[in-house]
C-alpha cells in the first residue's frame, strides 16, 4: 500500500492506495500516528483508491479515531471506494466516522 | 456525505432484492471460525460481483464454526446470500462440496474466506470459461503470478509437492491448492459429486478427477497475498497432503471412482453428438 501525506496549518490529509491489510497496519500506524497532535487534531483519510480493508485495518482506523477524539478532534474518511464503504457498513463501523465526498452524485 | 455510485446501487439491489431466476454466477466460500475475516471478504466480493451486472449468488458453507461466524452472517440478512450451516467440523473439502452442490449458477467459483486472491481476479478466470474451458484454476505458480508474503519454507514445500503431483497424477496445472477455482455448472456437479477427500487435499482429488474425465482444465496466474494470522503448519500440511496423494491413488485402484469411466464415456458421446450436429448445421 502506498501512503502519501499532506500536512496543512490545522489538518492533515493522508492518501492511501492499494490493499490495506494486516501487512500494512504497522507502516500505517508509524506514518500516520505522528500527524495527530493537539494543534493538528483533525485527520482526513482519502480512501478512494483502496480496494480492500481487512479486520486489522479496520481496527487501525478505529484506534486512530479514538486517538483523535482524545485530542478533541476526529478522523474524516473522504472519497470512500465502493468496497471500503460496503465493508464499513456491514461491520457497523460506518457510523463512527464522518465521511465526505467532493464529487457530485452520479445520475 | 458519500456519493452513490452505480456499483453501490447494484450492491444495494443485490442485498435487498431476491433474484427472479437462476444466477449466472455462484460464489462459494467455505468458512470455519472466520469471525475475524468473513465480513470484509463478503463486502469485497459483494461489491465487485454486483458491479458486473450479471445475476449472482453467494453461498457461505460453514464448517461447524464454534465462534460467531454463523451469527455474523445470519445478521446480514442479504437476499441472495445462502448460509449452509454444518453441525460439526468435517473438513474444508466437505464444506466446499456442500457449497458447490448447492450452487445454481452457470459457473461456480470457489474462493477462500481470507480474500488472499482478490475477487477482481474472477474476471480473468471467467474469460477462459467463455473460451471453452470447464475448469479454470487460479495459480500462484504460473508465470505472471504475483505472490506476496509466502515464506521460503512454504515456497520450497509447494515446489516439491508440485513435482510429485505433476509426475504422479498427470495433473497439468502447477498450483493445485490455490483457493480460487472456477467451474462450469456441469463440471462442478460431476466432480464434487465424486469427491471423497474431506480435508484440504480435496482440490487435488477434484483436479485428478477432472483430468480423468477429460474436462478441459487450465490455470491463470493470479495475484495472491498471504493472509496474516494463518495457523497452517506448512510441514504438517505437506505430510498430510502426501498421505492424501496415496489415498487418492488407493481410492482409484479400488474402484471408488468407478463412475469416472462411464462419465467420461458419456461426455465423449455428448461431444461427438455435438460435433456431428455442428457439422450438419454447417
Amino acid at each position: 500500500m502506498i501512503i502519501r501525506t499532506e500536512s496543512g496549518p490545522s489538518l492533515s490529509i493522508v492518501h492511501l492506495v492499494g490493499r490495506f491489510d494486516a501487512h500494512e497496519a504497522e507502516g500505517f500506524r508509524r506514518t500516520v500516528e505522528p500527524l495527530l497532535s493537539a494543534e493538528h487534531n483533525v485527520l482526513r483519510l482519502d480512501l478512494s483508491q483502496v480496494a480492500f480493508v481487512d479486520s486489522t485495518a479496520l481496527a487501525e482506523l478505529v484506534r486512530l479515531q479514538k486517538a483523535a477524539k482524545a485530542l478533541s478532534g476526529e478522523v474524516i474518511l473522504v472519497e470512500l471506494s465502493d468496497p471500503v464503504r460496503v465493508i464499513l457498513e456491514i461491520t457497523d463501523l460506518a457510523g463512527i466516522f464522518t465521511t465526505e465526498s467532493t464529487s457530485a452524485e452520479s445520475p | 456525505m458519500t456519493e452513490v455510485t452505480s456499483a453501490y446501487r447494484a450492491y444495494r439491489q443485490w442485498v435487498t432484492e431476491p433474484l427472479e431466476g437462476p444466477p449466472v454466477v455462484s460464489v462459494v466460500i467455505p468458512a470455519y471460525n472466520e469471525e475475524w475475516r468473513i465480513l470484509p471478504t463478503i463486502g469485497a466480493i459483494a461489491t465487485h460481483m454486483s458491479s458486473r451486472g450479471e445475476p449472482w449468488e453467494l453461498i457461505i458453507a460453514d464448517d461447524g464454526s464454534t465462534d460467531s461466524t454463523v451469527a455474523l452472517i445470519q445478521d446480514l440478512r442479504f437476499a441472495n446470500l445462502r448460509l449452509l450451516i454444518a453441525e460439526k467440523n468435517a473438513g474444508k473439502g466437505n464444506a466446499v462440496r456442500r457449497g458447490m452442490l448447492a450452487a445454481r449458477g452457470s459457473v461456480v467459483l470457489f474462493a477462500d474466506a481470507d480474500q488472499s486472491t482478490p475477487i477482481e481476479q474472477f474476471d480473468r478466470l471467467n474469460a477462459l470459461i467463455h473460451e471453452g474451458f470447464d475448469v479454470v484454476v487460479g495459480s500462484r505458480a504460473a508465470e505472471g503470478a504475483e505472490v506476496s508474503g509466502k515464506s521460503l519454507s512454504r515456497r520450497i514445500l509447494s515446489g516439491g509437492l508440485r513435482i510429485v503431483v505433476s509426475k504422479g497424477f498427470g495433473v497439468s496445472v502447477s498450483d493445485t491448492q490455490c483457493g480460487f477455482k472456477l467451474f462450469t455448472a456441469d463440471a462442478a456437479k460431476t466432480l464434487f459429486s465424486m469427491q471423497i477427500v474431506e480435508g484440504f487435499s480435496f482440490d487435488l482429488e477434484v483436479l485428478y478427477l477432472a483430468h480423468k474425465l477429460g474436462y478441459r482444465t487450465t490455470e491463470v496466474p493470479v495475484e495472491w497475498i498471504d493472509a496474516p494470522g494463518s495457523t497452517v503448519d506448512a510441514a504438517k500440511v505437506s505430510m498430510q497432503f502426501l498421505r492424501d496423494l496415496m489415498r487418492i491413488r488407493l481410492f482409484d485402484a479400488r474402484g471408488r471412482y468407478q463412475n469416472v469411466d462411464s462419465q467420461a464415456a458419456t461426455r465423449g458421446a455428448r461431444a461427438a453428438v455435438a460435433a456431428n450436429e455442428k457439422g450438419t448445421r454447417a
